[in-house]
């Protein structure tokens, strides 16, 4: 056998190849005897729960029992007490329902009494008022023709005053009129003859009768003392 | 004074013939006492007649130094002659005028004036005024008096 070339590497590589299949291995054993006994362990523990479950089954089925009994029960009463309520509610309910109908029957009845009252009211008012109006229209119509009447005979009145008036103005216009045209007749027939006396005279008389004339005024004015 | 006044009056009786004949009174003696220097006034044959009626002592009272005292009191004395104006409807003559100044100095006052105006619208008669007051004695006035009869004798003919 030839000697072998020895390193201490491979001797040391080797030594912690060992240790870490030993370690391994150990390793391995102990999680093998682990997973046995945490396999016995669920086993055991499988087996209480499933002791456990029969055991809460059948509690649950006693509760369940006695829960079904106590609901048939409560559902029994409480179909008793829901119908009872239902009874006391219909009945309560028929019982408003009729208070409401009487109530609306007496309101409905007011109220017809009610209209019928207002209806007779407003006959009675629209026939007062009727009479009334007729009264008024009446007084007014009365009124009116008094007054038209009035009207009537002062703007007569007044009419025949106001011819009277202008009858009367016209009159004295005419009169005034006729009067100075009288007048100026008169005047123009006395400047006519004073014109053809003063003519006349002065062709006819004499100086000696005009003479004769101033004398005599002069005796008259002495005579009159106008000249004193 | 009253010699001179009373011979101009004799024979003037009217306001315009008297201030007409006292006018050229005057004259003539300034002419005589002052010379031509005054103003020459024209002389009618009546104004000269009417110079030379007058008397000759009258004409002697005058000379050059109281000529215009004269005549100043003359005007004065005038002034104080009584004045009736006469309406006439002609234009009476010197002689006229004489006979009626004449009539109405016998019948008032002897040294009555009159002052003589013209209204034709008198148709005859006179009108005086005297103091301020008319009086109309004419046959104008005549006419109006009886105006209304007149009138209605007009009416009844033209009827």
């Amino acid at each position: 056998m030839e000697n072998l070339p020895i390193d201490l590497g491979v001797l040391i590589a080797a030594a912690f190849a060992v240790v870490a299949i030993i370690l391994y291995l150990r390793e391995y054993n102990q999680r093998k005897k682990l997973q046995s006994e945490g396999d016995k362990f669920l086993q055991q523990i499988k087996e209480k729960g499933w002791e456990t479950l029969n055991q809460s089954i059948k509690k649950s089925q006693a509760i369940l029992g006695q829960a079904e009994l106590a609901g048939v029960k409560v559902a029994a009463q409480t179909s008793f007490e829901t119908s009872k309520l239902e009874e006391e509610y219909s009945r309560q309910l028929q019982a408003v329902l009729n208070q409401s109908q009487r109530a609306i029957t007496a309101s409905q009845n007011q109220l017809l009494q009610f209209m019928q009252d207002l209806q007779k009211r407003s006959g009675e008012f629209e026939q007062a008022s009727q009479s009334s109006g007729q009264e008024r229209i009446n007084q007014l119509f009365e009124r009116l023709e008094t007054k038209l009447s009035d009207f009537l005979i002062q703007t007569e009145q007044k009419t025949t005053s106001s011819i009277e008036l202008e009858l009367k103005a016209a009159r004295q216009l005419l009169d005034t009129y006729k009067s100075e045209q009288l007048k100026l007749i008169d005047e123009n027939i006395m400047a006519m003859m004073e014109q053809t006396l003063s003519l006349v005279l002065a062709k006819k008389l004499s100086l000696k009768d005009q003479l004769d004339l101033i004398y005599e005024a002069l005796e008259k004015a002495k005579i009159e003392k106008f000249i004193v | 004074m009253n010699n001179l006044l009373n011979t101009i009056l004799k024979d003037t009786f009217s306001v315009n013939l008297l201030k007409h004949r006292l006018r050229i009174l005057k004259s003539n003696l300034l002419k005589t006492f002052f010379g031509s220097n005054q103003e020459e006034l024209s002389l009618c044959a009546e104004d000269i007649n009417w110079l030379k009626s007058i008397p000759l002592p009258l004409y002697q009272q005058f000379d050059k130094d109281n000529v215009y005292q004269i005549f100043s009191n003359l005007e004065m004395e005038i002034s104080k002659l009584k004045v009736l104006t006469i309406y006439l409807t002609f234009e009476p003559d010197e002689i006229t005028l004489s006979q009626i100044g004449a009539f109405a100095r016998k019948t008032f006052d002897p040294t009555l004036l009159l002052d003589i105006k013209l209204n034709p619208n008198l148709i005859a008669g006179t009108a005086f005024a005297w103091k301020g007051i008319y009086k109309d004695y004419s046959l104008h006035a005549k006419i109006e008096e009886k105006k209304p009869e007149i009138l209605e004798g007009f009416k009844r003919f033209l009827r």
